[in-house]
């Protein structure tokens, strides 16, 4: 019957998915999918390396993120076995090891002799239950850059809080270039990405104790209040026109076309607004730390990661593909073919070509991203299988919030008692 | 019978049994891949499947009980109604506005109706991008031009019926070549003698317009506001990628709406109910129109 609903799903969403081609493992092919990143995109680009070491012949399919979702949601769910390897973000893993998606490799990872030059905080990520279930790639963090001539003119300091930030913006804010943009749309990707950076800063939390294991929804505090007062404060008097809708294109063309003078985003998009090549602003641009607050500074984070489909037809042969994937060799070429910074294995870093590379867009880049990193908190977003559902839902209201469509208490109410509901409490 | 009249009917049989094996791959191809589905989707919307808790094989209408208390649901069927009236009446009105004038175009500049159907060949998330662009403020020529002029022109997006016009636009742009298309063929199969025959008995234009066109063009105005409709409950890419929804929840429509349930709840089955419910509302209707049409035609 279990099969029987499976089958009912696949052929659902069938119509769909009409368009995308399956192909069935043959005996030495790996399917890779995966969704566009500088990562991805130059992994895939080195496809042939992958069958000139082992003959395995590796076929990566690069997709958009949004029919990333449907795509795998339907070939797991109907056990299709067409996919080999995954691309599994940590936001996603525990939501995928509840509904029986993947494939625990403890065994393979020990095996791999890649594993101790791995950093040990995004390995840990993928820790469920006692087993290891993907292997990471890449770790974001969230980062500030910020216009030193504009701040030099003020006769301002970077700051070091969001209370710093709402002088500093104040004092630079003008028709011409806003003071701050950040990510706005509503989504556990978007919004709850830079949200949270304010909310720990201010010592606001998604749980009572999520360490403890007391996942009672808290996210209805005082702090949080304050936060969001904050966050709306920055975006719609200090945000350039339209803020409340910025997603992280907007918020880097914006930064780009010198329309703002601070930027709080993710490890990409903060590095290209440093690099020369990218940004006629670049020598403009310092790079640094995203302000923190009375709890102090909890820079966003987002590992990425591969794993191995449950369904998947040929394990061993998955598990050669990730153990090449994440190897020191194949992450150092990625790393200097693309905007690529935040690896994983810890060795590239020591690649003399990968710090000239990073040095020349910024010199601080490489070190910053690393202090980020270790003060990121792992659970930055709660490692819960229900965490989309209630991301989309907190993002959802705080975004209401933001654009005026009801006040910032009864959008964390709302936010708090959707928690309850989606965790059935 | 004679036995030339029985050759002849058994002739028509012959004929008719060809015909009907040349359609049998289109009725199979139907079945596959619309009746299953179809059904698949039914059997989720009763059953209690969730991607994470799985199921304990309880099949009703919990879902569908669910349905009508869903405050959210009310909300974003407020949104679809809002986009589909104003989307898809834009749509057949400029259609047609444009239909009529192509209609009296000829000679070198009939090849200027190509033209006009260059939006419909965009693709939708293509088009989306296009009036994200538009729409925001920081990267929009229009705001720009009017900060020439010390005009600022109001953010859309980030209020909710700025963001309902901001889709409605986007969606018009790109389908209302749809609309100029079906009418205009309608248009060149009316008869200019019927417009003869009026301008003698003494009608002015506007009146043979309106009293000899306009009522013959009814079937295919009929037809373009069935087909624009239906497909205008499917509204997905322009709010995907122009607004995820937002501000808030203000253009989450009904099939977004499904979309969040089904793939970030993981309410697989609520999901369903919701899809089936939207198909329920298109099938009855499509039933009216096409009752309505064959009234109007006969």
């Amino acid at each position: 019957m279990k099969k029987f609903l499976s089958t009912m799903i696949s052929a659902a969403v069938l119509v769909g998915a009409a368009g995308t081609s399956t192909i069935v493992s043959a005996a030495d092919e790996v399917n890779v999918v995966m969704f566009g990143m500088p990562y991805t995109k130059g992994l895939a680009a080195l496809a042939d390396d992958f069958e000139a070491q082992t003959g395995i012949k590796a076929n990566i399919d690069v997709i958009g993120q949004d029919v990333f979702e449907n795509r795998i949601t339907l070939s797991f769910t109907g056990k299709s076995g067409d996919i080999d390897v995954v691309h599994t973000p940590v936001i996603q893993v525990q939501r995928w090891v509840s509904a029986n998606w993947l494939k625990p490799i403890t065994a393979e990872v020990d095996a791999m002799a890649v594993k101790s030059d791995i950093m040990e905080g995004p390995m840990d990520a993928y820790k469920i239950k006692g087993e290891q279930w993907a292997v990471p790639y890449m770790a974001a963090t969230g980062l500030m850059t910020y216009r030193k001539d504009i701040l030099e003119e003020a006769g301002v300091e970077v700051p070091q809080t969001w209370e710093d930030m709402l002088a500093v913006a104040a004092k630079i804010h003008n028709d011409d270039t806003a003071a701050i943009a950040m990510r706005a749309v509503p989504g556990q990707g978007f919004n709850m990405f830079i949200f949270p950076m304010v909310m720990r800063a201010y010592g606001g939390k998604f749980f009572e104790d999520y360490t403890a294991g007391d996942l009672t929804p808290a996210i209805n505090s005082p702090e949080t209040l304050e936060a969001l007062n904050v966050y709306m404060k920055l975006l719609n008097e200090y945000g350039p026109q339209g803020a409340g809708n910025f997603n992280f294109a907007e918020v880097q063309a914006a930064a780009q076309n010198g329309q703002i003078a601070f930027a709080v985003e993710g490890t990409g998009i903060a590095a290209s607004l440093v690099d020369p090549e990218k940004s006629q602003f670049a020598d403009k641009t310092g790079i640094t730390l995203p302000p923190g607050g009375p709890a102090g500074r909890s820079p966003a984070i987002a590992v990425h990661g591969l794993g191995i489909p449950a369904s998947a037809k040929n394990p061993e042969l998955s598990a050669k593909f990730i153990e090449w994937a994440v190897s020191s060799e194949t992450m150092t070429k990625i790393a200097l073919a693309q905007p690529f910074s935040n690896f994983t294995t810890q060795s590239v870093a020591k690649n003399a070509d990968v710090i000239a590379k990073y040095s020349k867009i910024h010199p601080d880049f490489l070190a910053v991203q690393a202090e980020a990193l270790n003060l990121a908190i792992g659970h930055y977003r709660p490692l819960l299988p229900e965490w989309p559902a209630l991301g989309q839902a907190i993002g959802e209201n705080i975004n209401a919030a933001l654009n005026g469509l009801m006040s910032p208490e009864d959008a964390l109410e709302a936010a708090e008692q959707e928690m309850k509901d989606i965790l059935g409490q | 019978m004679t036995a030339k009249s029985t050759k002849q009917v058994s002739a028509t049989a012959d004929l008719e049994r060809g015909y009907r094996n040349m359609v049998l791959p289109a009725v199979l191809a139907v079945g596959i891949f619309a009746i299953v589905p179809l059904a698949g989707m039914l059997a989720l919307s009763v059953s209690d499947y969730h991607l994470l808790r799985g199921t304990n094989w309880e099949f009703g209408f919990k879902n569908f009980v669910r349905l009508v208390s869903d405050k959210r649901l009310m909300g974003s069927v407020y949104a679809m109604a809002v986009l589909s009236f104003f989307g898809v009446t834009a749509q057949v009105l400029i259609g047609a506005a444009i239909a009529v004038g192509l209609s009296k175009i000829v000679g070198r500049w009939r090849l200027g109706r190509v033209l006009f159907l260059l939006p419909y060949a965009v693709p939708h998330v293509a088009v989306a991008l296009i009036w994200l662009s538009l729409f925001t403020p920081t990267l929009s020529p229009i705001n720009a031009f009017f900060d020439l002029f010390g005009v600022t022109v109001p953010s859309f997006l980030t209020t909710q019926n700025g963001a309902l016009f901001a889709i409605v636009l986007a969606d018009t742009w790109t389908n209302f070549p749809f609309a100029m298309l079906i009418i205009l063929a309608a248009l060149q199969g009316i008869s200019p003698d019927l417009e003869e025959a009026a301008a003698l008995d003494g009608a002015t234009r506007i009146q043979t317009f309106f009293y000899v066109t306009l009522p013959l063009l009814i079937p295919a105005f009929l037809l373009v506001t069935l087909f624009r409709f239906i497909d205008s409950l499917k509204h997905f890419p322009m709010i995907f990628v122009m607004t995820k929804g937002g501000p808030g929840r203000s253009t989450q429509a009904t099939n977004y709406y499904g979309y969040i349930q089904t793939f970030q709840n993981s309410n697989v089955a609520y999901g369903a109910a919701i899809a089936v419910t939207l198909f329920i509302v298109a099938a009855i209707i499509s039933f009216y129109v096409a009752k309505l049409n064959q009234r109007v035609t006969s």
